[in-house]
């Protein structure tokens, strides 16, 4: 029955076991009974490795060989597709691929992963069930990035909401339980939104306006019983035509699409989070175990600019354009907001929680000033620059703030305090500790050679072009961060003496710690010297898919509303 | 191989050479013998090769590029350089962020200048550091209960640094782009960050780390204000042209092609039109925003049936020929000059120029050979080497803004060096006030005698920086108050200090010969006094500051000789103690001693020198000095060879040296012979000395106006997160309770009373049913009967009726 010479049956299976493998994980150590805790947890480990080597496997340039499954870097579009009836009433369909925005956020996922289940070693309570949870938390993550049919992609959301809810309460600090629901009815809100957005888009998608060629190109295939469709290509197809199904009115003169436009920046901000629908991380991350939070600041934050790029924009452009003002104004101001609100903070986890708010600012900022600038010299690359910019950053966050996480995690397991004004002299202590919290710490700032700077430097380059107001204020911000980073550093690191309570426990970091710690430091360098190595990923989707395409639509909506201009004339 | 690849590669290992040594150093230090004490060989070999290198690659280049007499001074041609790039960190279309190299006379000057410099202060500070070699109590730096602190001794750590230093700064000078430029720029500044803070126990060195990163970060704003502008209008970073793609119309089709693309030196000053700064085409483009959506949406309707690509091209080109229209009527003028200001910005920081000058005193916290290295010779003229580098893109306004910053400062500073006593802070704010000197050179229009003074500088503010650490060495304090005779204890130290002293100050024989000081600072006043002559109505200010800050130069200076040096010990026991410095410290003051001496004079016999160096790399379009900016028509800044013609040249010699021997005898008068004490002076002008102790009270005004209310605004955002935004999150989630808890009250009255009063009434029915139970055989069999009966009657009636019904 399995025929493994049919690529697409090897891509499924490829596919599948990336995003079902941590399930499958999971329901053996439900079934299974009576291990240790140590195999518990190796096992895990194991998973969790295996998924990170699918990933790379399938991130590996394709050449001319004939190998199913790795990427083609620079094609543009989706490869690796696979796609199955799953509800055909609806035409819910398992339509799962990559493409240069979702690859590096997979990888970031499954790597951060591995790092984060080594990272999960000191915890004692009740390890199946952590263990269990993380792994069908990854399932939900790495589902979200592959997913293409909208309601396959809202499921994931989903999926990954319950163990979240679940980790933070259970494994969690004194306020765990507040944590918790706070985070839970937070994302349940924009789950709500997403929801329905989803619908009004499905009910008002009709596959017939599509041509037989974009019919192929989105992979809608088979016999078709309902002209309304999930598939999220086909919708960008539809939401950038002419006459978009969705253009027509909804409510107060607004049309649908800008409607579901709104609803669904709202559901992706909350996750982002931007200002002013922030409040939940600070509290997750102070609850949050060490490896959840690392979780939590490296991929779960992801998803919300992915949800952005992925749905919001190439679907409905026409909101985008015009809400564009909303889009990088909520970034600007979740940089400067979350930077101040750092400075602020007394708690070392909730600091570094804060300044994930204000560095995803540069993401909605990079992803916002993407749709306005036609109107000057319909040069496409600005916009292509501060996109790639955006992505950049998003990765660039994932590995500095996991980094930060993990390295507050290691002070804390040995003093267990987090409070900023207890600490330092660290550096004389434990020297090599802290050597790694300066690199990581100076990544975050955003020191060139490291990964933070290229992302924040491409994102106000790109940006300046449609805004200058936005991007001095976004510039402005700089300054922020080296305030309460460096500020930081001073009171944890440096100063002749520890202050707080346990010094005898200040340890040097073990070489577990030191080896989870090691990669971070690395890719943090590597990204920040060779800043290609993921732009050569997502180059090519974003100028093609995204901004060649919206260039177009751009320009198309441009020339008319002059045209008409200068006919009223 | 071609001269034109081994030049920049004999560079790149000159500058790669260091970051080997680094990270040689991060890896194995503490195992490089006993306390990492071969770590220092490691740092010091490697940056007297990257030394011997940059000499080389000067020699190949004067090879291949001969200094001719009257280059730069008519020259309509961009200076002899070599650009290109190593590697792209981002390309987008036509946009591409690289890594790569400029490398004109200026740059292997700077090479040759901070790889010499570097090698002397990595020989010293084998001697200087020589402490960190063992555990060291520090004694600065108690904990809060006072107590001492042992701690490791940190040698190799800091020639780790000092190696990553050079790297950094090697890298900012041989930076082909802007944003290569501000990469390196940041990393010396962490370096600096670091080596402030090498005795991080101690709460000020921390402080001062902090000072100095932040104070730089808000420079490093306006940098990337002015980084936007210039990326957004030149479309590149690069210095020179480079090898770019563009779309271009080939038999109908519109290809992407590699071709030459102008670089931001090339579209400033174009060719043909080098005198004045031109706004380039993107600047005028986005400038004119809205003309551009008019001009291409007719382009388009004109084309309407033409391919998307070709539209889009045709709409480009009608756009280009508009565009030497717009430039004509200003548009993208402010850009340009808000690009120019924005990278100045970046340089006030670096350099620490007034109002950012604050970090710069305070960075003494770090060792003395990070101060001459880094806060003296080479990172904060790493702002002024910027603004020369980016001369040509300057408009006359930023020229003229350069120009009165660089004037506030070199006066302010030098007043403030008046009254310092510790004696490594007077040399901070001599620092400060030098810069001040070079900004205000290049900012008239002299871009030689900034840029020669910056060379100058470099070599005798190194030499009394380390001159001062040796004193420091000998003393164990930086307060000049309790030294005093000491000539007597460390000879060599006194004499080198006083060729600095005698340098800095511009000491020379007007017109004959000088030491190197004197004849950058007199080319400085010479561009000053024919400034003023172009600019007859304010001109004289910058002159009359230029000069009275050279006698100030020359008062301070020699104070802090006497001070030290002259007349008999004010404080026996650190006099006891001191002692002249080991060799490894006084070769390299001898060294630059000598340097400091001849920097200024050419090889005798050729017209190989310093100057004529510099003079090469003098960039395009400044041979007719600057004027006509569209804001400030009337300011013209001089042609620079306009100073040096006699009459002017004379004037401007006569007055420096005047006021220098002026400033030299006041000191001597006071603090040499002690014919007055200047203690006397102090308690004539309370107030006036009150605020040059308290540095014109620029800390406490910017605690006051900045750091406070960043600290308040910061306290009000978390409370708004805390009781604004969570109150409403909290709230909600009450509210939803309140509402859960009210359903359940009306559940529990209503719903559950009813279904409660039902199930009583049943139970009720039930207990009295209960009765009927007898278990007697006899009354179940009535009943039977009695309900048969009733059944039979029942069903009867019905059924008749029914049966009338139908």
């Amino acid at each position: 029955m399995l025929n493994f010479s049919d690529p697409t049956v090897v891509l499924t299976w490829l596919l599948s076991a990336v995003v079902f493998l941590p399930a499958l994980g999971a329901l053996i150590l439900c079934i299974v009974p009576g291990q240790s805790d140590k195999s518990i947890k190796g096992f895990s480990l194991f998973i969790t490795v295996v998924v990170f080597l699918l990933t790379v496997y399938m991130a590996l340039p394709a050449g001319h060989s004939a190998s199913v499954g790795h990427f083609a870097i620079g094609t543009a579009g989706m490869q690796n597709m696979v796609n199955h009836a799953w509800i055909p009433s609806f035409d819910i369909r398992y339509f799962l691929g990559v493409d240069g925005i979702s690859l590096p956020l997979v990888l970031l996922t499954s790597f951060l992963s591995v790092l984060a289940m080594w990272a999960s070693w000191p915890i004692n309570k009740n390890i199946r069930a952590y263990c269990a949870l993380f792994l069908l938390l990854e399932t939900g993550m790495l589902g979200v990035f592959l997913a293409l049919d909208f309601f396959l992609f809202y499921v994931f959301w989903e999926v990954m909401l319950l163990p979240m809810y679940f980790l933070i309460g259970i494994w969690g600090g004194p306020r765990r339980e507040y944590a918790a629901i706070k985070f839970f009815l937070f994302t349940l809100v924009g789950s709500v939104l997403l929801l329905v957005a989803m619908l009004m888009l499905y009910f008002a998608s009709d596959v017939s306006r599509l041509s037989e060629a974009q019919r192929i190109a989105c992979n809608l295939v088979g016999p078709r019983g309902t002209p309304h469709t999930f598939n999220l290509l086909a919708l960008m197809e539809m939401g950038q035509m002419q006459n978009s199904p969705f253009g027509h009115a909804l409510l107060w003169g607004q049309s649908l699409s800008w409607w579901a436009f709104l609803l669904l920046l709202i559901g992706f901000i909350i996750k982002l989070p931007a200002v002013p629908v922030h409040t939940w991380l600070p509290d997750a991350h102070v609850e949050a175990p060490t490896p959840i939070s690392m979780i939590l600041a490296g991929v779960l934050l992801k998803m919300g600019g992915y949800g952005v790029i992925r749905v919001c924009y190439p679907i409905c452009p026409d909101a985008g354009y015009h809400l564009a003002w909303l889009v990088s104004g909520l970034g600007t101001l979740s940089m400067v907001y979350g930077a101040f609100a750092a400075m602020a903070q007394k708690d070392f986890k909730r600091l570094v929680a804060y300044s994930s708010v204000s560095h995803m600012g540069y993401v909605l900022l990079g992803i916002g000033a993407w749709s306005a600038i036609a109107g000057t010299n319909y040069r496409t690359d600005y916009w292509s620059m501060a996109m790639n910019g955006a992505l950049f950053q998003m990765i660039a966050h994932g590995i500095s703030s996991a980094g930060m996480f993990f390295l507050v995690g290691v002070v804390y397991e040995r003093v267990h305090h987090r409070d900023l004004d207890k600490f330092g002299g660290l550096f004389a202590r434990m020297p090599v500790y802290a050597g790694i919290s300066m690199i990581i710490f100076f990544a975050a700032l955003g020191l060139p050679g490291l990964c933070g700077f290229i992302g924040e430097v491409f994102v106000t380059l790109g940006a300046w072009n449609y805004s200058k107001t936005l991007c001095v204020i976004a510039a402005s911000v700089v300054i922020l961060t080296a305030g309460y980073i460096l500020w930081t550093i001073q009171r944890v690191y440096l100063g002749p003496e520890y202050k707080g309570p346990h010094p005898e426990a200040l340890t040097p970091m073990t070489r577990r710690e030191i080896a989870i710690a090691a990669p971070l430091v690395a890719l943090a360098i590597i990204l920040g010297v060779f800043p290609q190595t993921l732009f050569q990923y997502t180059k090519p989707t974003v100028e093609s898919m995204v901004v060649q395409k919206m260039a177009d639509w751009t320009l198309r909506t441009d020339v008319r509303h002059s045209g008409s201009e200068g006919q009223s004339r | 191989m071609d001269l034109n690849t081994l030049l920049p590669r004999l560079l790149a290992l000159a500058w790669l050479l260091p970051l080997g040594s680094f990270a040689l150093i991060v890896f194995f230090g503490p195992r490089m013998g006993r306390a990492g004490r071969y770590a220092a060989h490691v740092a010091t070999s490697a940056i007297i090769a990257a030394c011997v290198l940059s000499f080389a690659a000067l020699g190949l280049w004067l090879f291949q590029h001969p200094l001719t007499a009257g280059h730069g001074a008519h020259a309509a041609v961009a200076p002899p350089h070599l650009s290109d790039d190593w590697y792209s960190l981002g390309d987008f279309g036509s946009l591409r962020v690289t890594v790569g190299y400029y490398i004109d006379s200026l740059t292997l000057c700077m090479f040759c200048m901070v790889t010499l410099v570097a090698s002397c202060i990595h020989v010293y500070s084998t001697g200087y550091m020589h402490g960190e070699l063992h555990d060291v109590f520090d004694t600065f730096g108690p904990t809060e209960e006072g107590r001492m602190i042992r701690r490791r001794g940190r040698y190799c750590r800091f020639f780790q640094c000092l190696s990553l230093f050079c790297f950094s700064m090697l890298g900012l000078v041989i930076a082909g782009n802007v944003a290569m430029v501000f990469a390196f720029w940041e990393l010396v500044g962490i370096c600096s960050y670091l080596l402030i803070g090498f005795w991080h126990e101690r709460k000020s060195a921390s402080n001062a780390a902090n000072k100095a990163f932040i104070v730089n970060r808000v420079g490093d704003f306006g940098m990337i204000v002015g980084m936007m502008a210039v990326w957004a209008g030149f479309g590149t970073f690069s210095f020179g042209d480079y090898c770019g793609s563009g779309r271009v119309l080939d038999h109908g089709q519109v290809v992407v092609k590699d071709r030459m693309m102008p670089g931001i030196f090339s579209q400033a000053r174009p060719a043909g039109n080098v005198e004045k700064v031109r706004v380039p085409d993107g600047m005028v483009q986005l400038a004119a925003r809205d003309e551009v959506k008019k001009v291409v949406a007719a382009a388009y309707r004109q084309h309407s049936n033409a391919s998307e690509a070709m539209k889009s091209l045709s709409a480009e080109k009608a756009v280009r020929r508009k565009v030497g229209e717009w430039r004509e009527q200003g548009y993208g003028y402010w850009l340009l000059v808000v690009g120019g200001l924005g990278i100045f910005c970046g340089c006030v920081g670096k350099s620490a120029q007034f109002p950012l000058h604050v970090w710069l005193p305070d960075a003494m916290e770090g060792p003395t050979p990070v101060s001459a290295l880094i806060h003296a010779a080479t990172m904060v003229a790493a702002g002024v080497y910027l603004v020369g580098r980016f001369y040509p893109v300057f408009t006359p306004e930023v020229l003229l803004v350069i120009a009165c910053v660089g004037c506030v400062t070199l006066f302010m500073a030098a007043t403030i060096a008046l009254t310092a006593t510790d004696i490594k802070r007077v040399l901070a704010y001599s620092t400060v006030s030098q810069l001040g000197f070079m900004m205000l050179a290049l900012g008239l229009g002299g871009w030689l005698a900034g840029m020669f003074h910056l060379f100058t500088h470099a070599f005798f503010k190194s030499l009394l920086f380390l001159c001062s650490g040796s004193v420091i060495h000998a003393c164990g304090t930086n307060e000049m108050p309790s030294m005093g005779g000491l000539r007597r204890k460390m000879p060599i130290t006194a004499m080198t200090m006083l060729i600095g002293c005698l340098a800095i100050a511009g000491a020379g024989i007007p017109t004959v010969i000088g030491l190197s000081g004197f004849y950058s600072k007199d080319s400085i006043i010479a561009q000053g006094l024919s400034f003023w002559a172009a600019n007859p109505r304010f001109g004289g200010l910058f002159f009359y500051t230029a000069v009275c800050g050279a006698g100030l130069t020359a008062f301070y200076m020699f104070r802090l000789w006497y001070m030290t040096f002259a007349g008999n010990a004010r404080d026996g026991d650190v006099y006891y103690h001191a002692h002249e410095s080991p060799l490894s410290m006084t070769v390299p003051l001898m060294i630059l001693a000598l340097m400091a001496v001849v920097v200024g004079w050419n090889i005798p016999f050729t017209k190989l020198g310093l100057e004529p160096l510099l003079r090469q790399a003098a960039p395009l379009g400044i041979a007719e000095g600057a004027s006509g900016g569209l804001l400030l028509p009337g300011v013209h800044m001089p042609a620079e060879h306009l100073a040096h013609e006699h009459a002017n040249a004379i004037k401007a010699e006569l007055a420096a040296f005047g006021v220098a021997l002026f400033g030299f005898l006041a000191a001597t008068w006071f603090f040499g012979l002690r014919k007055l004490d200047p203690a006397d002076v102090c308690r004539t002008f309370p107030r006036t000395y009150r605020f040059l102790v308290r540095k014109w009270m620029f800390d406490e005004l910017y605690a006051f106006c900045f750091v406070r209310p960043v600290l308040r605004i910061s306290g009000w955002i978390a409370a708004v997160d805390r009781k604004g935004i969570d109150w409403c999150v909290d709230g909600s989630a009450r509210l939803t309770e309140a509402i859960a808890r009210f359903d359940d009250a009306i559940d529990r009255v209503f719903v559950d009373r009813a279904v409660n009063l039902a199930s009583q009434w049943t139970y009720a029915l039930g207990i009295r049913l209960r009765k009927v139970e007898t278990g007697s055989i006899r009354q179940y069999v009535l009943w039977l009967a009695v309900g048969l009966v009733a059944l039979v009657v029942l069903t009867s009636l019905f059924w008749s009726n029914a049966v009338a019904g139908g």
